[in-house]
Formats: structure tokens, sequence, C-alpha cells
């Protein structure tokens, strides 16, 4: 996926390098130019190619435990989700129809996110201080998915240097999903405190997950650079629906032995990405860049 | 702009369908009861679905100030959710399955703490106790049910002797047979080392075959035997021998007639012998059977055998302990014997099986005891779907 993402980026750097010369044509008055810069300016298809990373949030909506307690509250059990704190990355290939400040856009994409829970669970013996097990269950969640998204932008400003606002809806296909848990814990009842961290159990759970959509909204900025278009993108995604798979929810013999489950959770992700874009109409050598 | 929105519909559409809801979270879970108190410990005997939908789980506990284990009634939810328990009062001791139901009451043996007196006690679908009448008897081992009536299997330490009788829910003995087990204490070894759960758990069995004959599993002639009888005389019609308690029948289920679905262990080594002839007169040796063997159990892996419908087939499930501590259930056709797929339960922390039953739903409920943390004994339950089952036992 990656060499295929990075040779698609070469043919289009190409393109843009030698498609796009500022050779001036011979004949090219003011006027025709002018028109000629309308007509690209109001309406044009951009193709591209953005990457970058992301940071995402679970959202849990509905709790589930493996563990049922028998005397203390079930809320113990519940995990704890660290947010926006593991670094994912992304890959997109970008197609937008451009027309009079408004952008009709979809961005079909490889991302990958991770996030972290954890969770601590206790056993002790009141009239004995002595006999005591604490142990931190800490799992790693990292989920591959195919974004398919369609966005609306709008330019606020119609200069070289372009910031847009942006919202759209995006279907995330799952393409594959990991996850690892890592249990340590202190024994006090072994003549001392002995401290230990088993090592991590990481188990495919593709079977766990399952498709989703969501919203997005966000912002950036296009900066001409001849004909080709940087880009810089930061969007919010609000995942509307839930990503584990209900069905499946216990079917992972690895994880439910120690006691993990996934709970009902919608997956939200802080996505920064940047690219450049290539324009799709007025691919000749009399073309010139328009920005100046 | 059409397509877009059609697309965006049938995906929200699709996504919307993965929502949980209760009909899915009652079909499949996996659930482990947890106690924190460090030295605690639990342990499944037997499980029923009631009425409600839910499960009632018999189970015994560690007494601190017996060698005896404690009584142990937890009530779950239909969603496996921990509802109630209560730890029987420790004068109680000793409870042994099945756990019986007769006209929506529940019903299990134990004994008292002094005395060592059967007793049958009664529970509502909650699992709270309604009644506790004493049975003539002492040393409970294992109970069935044949309609409203009782099938019980006691020792005697006095005279020495196993002995079925039929018990009425009132627990009035109507019938009773006793067997002898053979002079000297090294054959009454193993059978206290069971009940004080120092040693190897023996799997005694009691029940009545489908051509009308009472049976039990245990101790006789020094043996460890499946015994056929018609409690009329103390004599057996006829006696299935093992090897002292080295060998024997795991785990039978009367199929019609002489034919039974069997397990067997001998020396260690596991044997499932789905559709076997057995004779229930005269006298025969459990090697005979022959069977299947099955090395991934653990040693004289205890067996539980239930008859249900997967796929509208006949089937036969095997459940047993296998040695990388996962729970296996074997299925076979019922009719044939052909094997018709497995299906392995836990990982992780090792798990054991006490009580396999299908579910009103067409799934399968499966309670075992699994430790968790790796060291404390805690009642788990698993909760698998028709579909999975279906899966599961396809071949």
């Amino acid at each position: 996926m990656k060499k295929s993402l990075l040779l698609l980026t070469a043919i289009l750097i190409c393109l843009g390098t030698f498609g796009q010369s500022r050779k001036k044509p011979s004949g090219f008055n003011a006027k025709e130019k002018a028109k000629e810069q309308e007509k690209f300016l109001n309406k044009q298809f951009w193709l591209g190619f953005k990457a970058g990373i992301n940071l995402s949030q679970a959202d849990p909506t509905v709790r589930y435990s493996i563990l049922s307690p028998t005397n203390y509250p079930i809320g113990t059990t519940n995990k704890v989700y660290d947010s926006f704190n593991k670094v994912g990355s992304q890959a997109s290939i970008e197609v937008t129809f451009y027309y009079k400040g408004f952008s009709f856009s979809t961005q079909p994409t490889y991302l990958h996110s991770r996030f972290t829970y954890s969770n601590q669970l206790t056993w002790d013996n009141p009239e004995n201080a002595k006999e005591q097990l604490i142990l931190n269950y800490d799992n790693e969640q990292k989920l591959d998915y195919a974004d398919l998204p369609f966005i609306i932008k709008y330019d606020i400003t119609h200069n070289r240097l372009r910031p847009y606002v942006q919202a759209g809806i995006f279907y995330s296909i799952l393409i594959n999903a990991t996850k690892s848990v890592t249990v340590s814990g202190q024994d006090y009842a072994s003549g001392g405190t002995n401290q230990f961290t088993n090592e991590p159990i990481i188990v495919g759970a593709k079977d766990l997950f399952t498709n989703y959509w969501g919203l997005m909204a966000g912002g950036g900025a296009n900066y001409n650079l001849g004909n080709v278009r940087l880009v810089l993108d930061i969007s919010y995604r609000k995942g509307m629906s839930n990503i584990a798979n209900t069905k499946n929810r216990y079917n992972n013999d690895r994880l439910s032995g120690i006691g993990d489950v996934q709970d009902d959770t919608k997956l939200n992700n802080i996505v920064i990405s940047a690219g450049c874009l290539f324009p799709m109409r007025f691919l000749s050598n009399s073309f010139k860049a328009l920005d100046k | 702009m059409k397509n877009y929105i059609a697309l965006a519909t049938l995906f929200i559409t699709f996504s919307c369908a993965n929502e949980s809801s209760p009909t899915i979270d009652k079909l499949n879970f996996t659930r482990i009861y947890d106690n924190n108190k460090f030295n605690t410990s639990y342990y499944p005997i037997d499980m029923r679905q009631t009425s409600d939908g839910g499960y009632l789980i018999l189970g015994g506990r560690r007494l601190k100030d017996s060698n005896f284990t404690g009584t142990y009634i937890m009530k779950v939810d239909e969603f496996g959710v921990f509802v109630s328990d209560q730890e029987v009062d420790s004068k109680y001791i000793n409870p042994v399955g099945q756990l019986l139901e007769v006209s929506g009451k529940y019903y299990f043996f134990c004994m008292t703490s002094v005395g060592l007196q059967t007793q049958l006690v009664e529970l509502d679908v909650n699992g709270a106790i309604t009644k506790n009448t004493s049975v003539s008897g002492s040393y409970p081992m294992v109970a069935a049910q044949d309609a409203a009536t009782f099938i019980l299997l006691g020792y005697d330490n006095s005279t020495k002797e196993s002995v079925v009788s039929l018990v009425s829910t009132s627990g009035s003995i109507s019938k009773s047979s006793e067997f002898g087990i053979g002079a000297g204490d090294a054959v009454e070894e193993p059978i206290i080392n069971h009940f004080i759960r120092t040693g190897r758990q023996l799997p005694f069995q009691v029940g009545k075959s489908a051509s009308g004959q009472y049976y039990f599993n245990g101790f006789y002639n020094y043996t460890m035997s499946l015994v056929f009888t018609d409690l009329t005389s103390n004599n057996p019609l006829g006696v299935v021998q093992g090897q002292q308690d080295d060998g024997g029948v795991s785990q039978i289920l009367s199929l019609e007639g002489s034919k039974f679905a069997t397990a067997r262990f001998n020396f260690g080594d596991n044997y499932f012998i789905p559709n076997s002839t057995i004779s229930t007169t005269g006298i025969s040796s459990s090697v005979d059977l022959g069977g299947n063997t099955v090395p991934e159990l653990t040693p004289n892996s205890p067996v539980k055998i239930i008859s249900t419908k997967i796929n509208s087939k006949d089937m036969l499930l095997y459940a047993s302990n296998t040695r990388s501590k996962q729970i296996a259930i074997f299925g076979y056709d019922k009719t044939s014997g052909e094997f018709k797929g497995s299906h392995y339960l836990g990982f992780s922390n090792p798990f054991e099986v006490a009580s396999i039953i299908a579910t009103t739903d067409g799934g399968l409920a499966i309670c075992g005891t699994t430790y968790a943390a790796g060291r404390f004994p805690r009642i788990c339950l698993f909760k698998l779907s028709q579909e999975q089952v279906s899966l599961s036992f396809n071949k």
C-alpha cells in the first residue's frame, strides 16, 4: 500500500513538473488571459496526495465487562480510556471539484489509528494486609480503516494562500485490527513486594470491530506554488456509529480469558495532513500559473 | 450527487445495524464472576437455565473451619450478569449435583456438617432457599432426576457401601439398594479424598437408562464400576468394571435400549465412545468399550455429555478439559457417532468444565471454573449462540 502511494505521488509530481511548465505562449493577450484565468479559477478538478498524522479518542457508549463482580461495584471494571495520546498515520488520494469558491471532494484514505485504555483490579484480604494482588491491564488498540469521505470545502479567500473551511461525512471500512494487552502488577503475598510485567498478549482483533460512519469538520489552507497546490489540512472526525462488532464481542478467547471485551465505542480523530494537488484541466505546455 | 446521497444512506443504515441490542447481548457472552477477596474460592457444580431466561448455578466454596466444601448458590440474569449469591451457612456442606428441577422449583443434595446427614434443599427461581429436608443416609455423591423422583447415589461409610436411593421432593425414600465397595481402608481412601477435595474428583454418576434400569458409576467390589440395578436387591444386574480408581467410565448418557454415549478413562488416558452398546447384565470391563482416544485432554479428565439438536440434527456433545487449560467441546452425530466438529473455550487463564446445557434459544451454556489472575478459583459462564454452535459442529 505504502509503495503504491509513493509511486502515485512520484507520478503526480512528474505530471505537475512537466505538465505545468511556465512557458509563455505567443500571442496570449491580457484579455484572453483574464478570461482563461477566470475559467480556471471558477471550475477546476484537482487530484493529489496527502499524508499525515492523527490522534484518536475512543468514546465508550455502552460498557461491557467479562468480569461480573459479586462483591464490589461493577463500575470498578470500567476501562479508563486515554484520549488523543497515541499518534497514528494516514495517507489519502484527493479528488476535488472546485466551483466558484466551493470544492466537492472525496479523499479515499488509509487511516491507521491507535488508542489505549487500562483498568486495574485488586484482590485483598482485610484481615491480612500481606494478602494483596494488584493487576494492571494496559491495552493498546490499533485499527486500520479505508475511509471514503465526501467533503464540501469553502475557500475563504482567493489568493495564492487560500484558507478554507470544510465539513463532510465519511464511511470507514475496516481493513485490520490488532490489540495488545500488557498485564503488570504487584503481588504482596509472595513474601515481599513482587512487581512483575508479563509479556504482552498481541492478537489479531479484526473480528471484534466493524465498519462505521461519521461526520467531519475542519479547515486548512491551500498554497498555490505554480500550478501545484500545496495543502495543509486539519479536521476533526466524529464517529457516529459503533466500531465494535456486537456479534463477535466475546469471540476472542485470548482476550476474554483475561477479562477483556470491547465496549460499544465511537471513534473520534484529529487528523492533520499535508500534501499537494494538481489541476486536471488546462494541462498543456502553453498554460502558465495564474496566481501571483 | 444522488448516488452519493444514496450511498451515504446505505452506509448509515448498515452502520446502525451494528448497534448493540439486548437480543444480541443474551445470545452470546462470556462472564467471570469475580470476588475481590484474596482467600475465597468458588467452583461450580451444576447449572440450570431458569424460566426467566437466567441461570441458577450451584457451587461450592472453601470453608475455613471444615475439611469439606461449603455451599454457594448464584443467580445470574439472561445476559449472564450477576444478580445475587448466597454463601449458605457452613452447617450445610458438600453440595452435589445435579441441580434438579421439578415444577419450577430447584433442588440439590448436601449434608450437615454435624452428623453428615443428607439434606435435600429446595430453591426458588432466584436461588433463595425455600425448604430444607433431612434425608436418610450420608455422604451424598451425586443425584439425577427421573421425572419428579430423584435418584441419589450416596456413600455409607459405616457399612462401606455405595447406596442408590429414590427420593421424592419431600425427602422420603421409596426404594434403596446398597452395594459394597470392598473391605479395607485403601478402597475407601479415594472416596474420602474426593469428598474433601484433596484428591482426584471421581466421576460419580447415577441415573436411569432408556431401558428402565437404574445405574450408578461408583465404587463396587473394590473398583470404580458402572453398575446396573433394578433397586430390588443389593446384587447388581450388570457391572462394567474399571481398574480400581485408575480406570472406568467417566460419563454415560443413555440413548436407547442398551446404547449409550460413553466416555471412559484408563490410567490417565481418555476415550470417547459416542455410540456404544453396553451390556447391562453380567460382568464386563470398561477397557472393552474401546473408543476414540483424546490425548489433548487432561489425565482422567472429567467429561460432561449432553444430547441436543444442532442444524436440525441430533447431536452428542462431549465437554472436557484440555491440557492447554481450555474447555473443549466435541460434537458427534447421535445416530452414526461420526465426528462433527469441536469448539474450544477459554485461554490465557485456566478453564475447567462443570456443566454444559442446551439453552432455550438453541444455543449452549457452559459453566466452569476459571482462575482469575491465574490463581483465584472463580465461576465462569460461556453462552454460545445457535449460530456459533451451528458453525462449530457443521462437518
